[in-house]
């Protein structure tokens, strides 16, 4: 067991901060007041540097895709990395990125900005390379771009892949970025509460305040090391359980997230809605928490 | 990252198995069924523990010079998290193993180690810790127990209470506060006392959580000598910091958790009603749960291996392990609760695993110092909040 990243998975996680710490993954408010900051120059600094093909780098691995997936979703602006990153090389490392997953057939996020689109249906998995007019927008209260795609101009190719295993490979993308939205959140909670000072002390003094947020941080955490294992280990009991322990996890932290924040935070003038609406979809994503936690204990005990 | 064992851990945990497997009665769920403070545990220990040191699996993390191997940190760890899920044979003994022994090897004069860490190590040396008052519980540093000095010793006066395994223990890891030292914690000093010392009356309260698993003791007009202090007399507080840094992750709660939970998994599937989507939810929620707290203690042990110290990552695991075992034991009480009641159950060995279970659950959040201690822990030193009011 060693928790610490190698020298190379730190060496990567370095540079990763420099970006995720620079002008392009900054937060400024959309001129039109959308729920989303889609940052193309971020994603394209990312891409035109190979990081998404980092899980197939064999020093590297999924677990620093995974823990990419996690640092990007922690910020307000919004990159396409979870299927990117972890589905798109050990399923179809040619697709033309951004990548968009539907699980079905109603509006999936980042269609509007997709090149490609990854079907995970049960009975199999297939692709499309996406032309202009293959998507239509859908406006939704999810901190994501949506969009809708009937029949792709290019048409499905399938893939071969074993839809049971894409399925997996894609929950422990979104647990991954579940954990990191919602750590995204409690990172400017915490900031908030540190400063803001009401009778006369500050809101992360009171031990109500300190008690809520400190239970948040632990279950993240945890949610955040099962979806390191089961990146690493690829064990599919172990995907479902990460996936189902955060979206578990999810609905009272973004409802202690937005208590703490405030007026502030029914705002569009602060960014606390970026996550808690990317946390809102994500916790519904498969399923849902029962749903990934009943398949979870299936897997363990049979079902 | 690495999340797997290495072989030689794998082949330890084996051994210790086998062990377990071989030396552990048919009637062992019986014996376990009443708590590590029983008096049929204790009396079990003093059997074991023996045994467990001639195999080299009591002290395997100790020095050489004190009887160990110097086994590394994950050894020690792979042996607690057996030892707990199979229900503590070591009785009381498993306190010397994690943290009285390395606590007197660290802060303990000659004559201390050479009187009580040979018998640790050899598996024979029942202790308490004289540590909670009837004013002073998690709010420790508030402790009363007075030790006066006189004629070179000390005159000890107070109460302790909610203490384990008084009732049988030799000797008692005991906080006192010696007077005109200070205020605080700066008065705070550790003795080694003989629980056959006059002036020590021992009271067993009746309990939920086993058998004679809790005491009030009695402390008056208890005469030790000087050498009965452990460290000098303003050292205590950080004595006791060192101590308990080393039991926060020193019980693998989730581990019994986890198992018990397959118990229960087992007996569902058996009775036809695993099927039920409720019951597999849950029963995903507190595997999960379980899980969560297994990699937050794991990230803990990871940095005492690495000899980094565990501060705010052993005070987040242990809020999970807290979680977890109420997890499991509630699932127990929501969907099996024939066997928490006599001619419900299956009358076999998983109904005292899951009793046994359910004890030792409910202490989770409460002994070594409230979960919420915990949490006022993390907020400060993880989440960097501000201290509260006073």
């Amino acid at each position: 067991m060693d928790f610490d990243p190698n020298d190379d998975q730190r060496a990567f996680l370095d540079v990763l901060e420099q970006m995720a710490t620079g002008p392009d993954a900054a937060w400024g408010h959309d001129p039109d007041w959308k729920r989303y900051q889609w940052s193309p120059a971020l994603d394209a600094t990312l891409d035109e540097n190979g990081f998404f093909d980092c899980a197939a780098e064999p020093d590297l691995g999924p677990v620093a895709g995974a823990l990419m997936v996690m640092r990007l979703a922690e910020l307000p602006v919004l990159v396409e990395a979870a299927a990117s990153t972890l589905l798109r090389p050990r399923l179809a490392p040619d697709l033309p990125r951004p990548v968009a997953v539907m699980t079905g057939d109603g509006p999936a996020p980042f269609l509007p900005v997709a090149r490609s689109v990854l079907r995970l249906a049960p009975d199999g998995v297939s692709a499309a390379v996406l032309d202009l007019g293959d998507v239509a927008a859908a406006e939704s209260l999810f901190a994501y771009p949506f969009g809708q795609v009937g029949t792709p101009g290019a048409g499905w190719q399938a893939v071969d892949a074993d839809p049971d295993t894409a399925r997996d490979l894609w929950r422990v993308a979104l647990a991954a970025e579940l954990a990191g939205v919602l750590k995204g959140g409690l990172g400017a909670v915490l900031e908030h509460v540190r400063s803001r000072r009401q009778f006369g002390r500050p809101l992360g003094s009171f031990q109500a305040v300190q008690h809520r947020l400190a239970g948040a941080s632990a279950r993240i955490e945890g949610g955040a090391w099962m979806a390191l294992r089961a990146a690493e280990t690829g064990d599919a009991a172990d995907a479902a359980q990460a996936l189902g322990w955060m979206q578990a996890s999810a609905t009272r932290i973004v409802y202690d997230l937005h208590q703490f924040m405030g007026a502030m935070g029914l705002t569009l003038e602060h960014p606390l809605h970026r996550w808690t609406y990317r946390a809102r979809w994500l916790k519904s994503a498969l399923g849902g928490a029962e749903a990934n936690l009943s398949l979870a204990a299936a897997r363990t005990w049979g079902a | 990252m690495d999340f797997n064992w290495t072989d030689d851990e794998r082949r330890f945990r084996d051994r210790v198995r086998a062990f377990l497997h071989r030396e552990l009665p048919s009637d062992w769920a019986e014996v376990a069924r009443h708590g590590p403070g029983s008096a049929e545990q204790t009396a079990f220990s003093r059997d074991f523990c023996p045994r467990l040191a001639a195999e080299g699996l009591l002290v395997p993390h100790w020095p050489a010079e004190w009887g160990g191997q110097g086994r590394p940190t994950w050894e020690h760890f792979i042996l607690g998290e057996e030892m707990w899920a199979a229900g503590e044979p070591r009785g009381a003994q498993y306190m010397n193993v994690n943290w009285i022994g390395p606590t007197l090897m660290r802060y303990g004069s000659a004559e201390q180690q050479a009187r009580y860490i040979p018998a640790m190590a050899a598996g024979n040396a029942i202790w308490c810790q004289g540590f909670s008052e009837p004013e002073a519980g998690s709010d420790l540093a508030s402790l009363r127990t007075k030790a006066v000095p006189d004629g070179g010793g000390y005159v000890i006066d107070g109460q302790k209470i909610w203490t384990s395994y008084a009732g049988l223990a030799e000797t008692c890891f005991l906080l006192a506060r010696v007077p005109g030292a200070g205020d605080g914690k700066a008065a705070i000093a550790i003795f080694l006392v003989p629980m056959d010392t006059p002036g020590i009356e021992v009271r067993s309260i009746p309990s939920l959580i086993g058998h004679g698993d809790i005491h009030e003791v009695f402390l008056t007009g208890v005469r030790v000598p000087a050498s009965a202090r452990l460290g000098a007399e303003g050292e205590g507080w950080s004595i006791i910091s060192y101590a308990l840094a080393n039991e926060r992750v020193g019980i693998p709660r989730y581990e019994l958790s986890s198992r018990t939970l397959s118990r229960m998994a087992a007996r569902l599937k058996d009775e036809g009603r695993f099927d039920d989507p409720v019951i597999r939810a849950r029963a995903g929620s507190a595997a999960a749960a379980c899980e969560a707290a297994r990699m937050l203690t794991y990230r803990a042990v990871s940095m005492r291996a690495k000899g980094q110290p565990a501060g705010p990552e052993a005070n987040i695991a242990r809020v999970a392990v807290v979680e977890a075992d109420h997890a499991v034991s509630e699932f127990g009480m929501d969907f099996l609760p024939g066997a928490y009641t006599a001619g419900g159950g299956n009358g076999g060995a998983d109904d005292a695993a899951i009793l046994a279970h359910h004890e030792r659950a409910i202490v989770a959040g409460i002994a070594a110092g409230a979960a919420e201690i915990q949490l006022d822990l993390v907020a400060r030193r993880h989440l960097d909040l501000p201290r509260g009011a006073a």
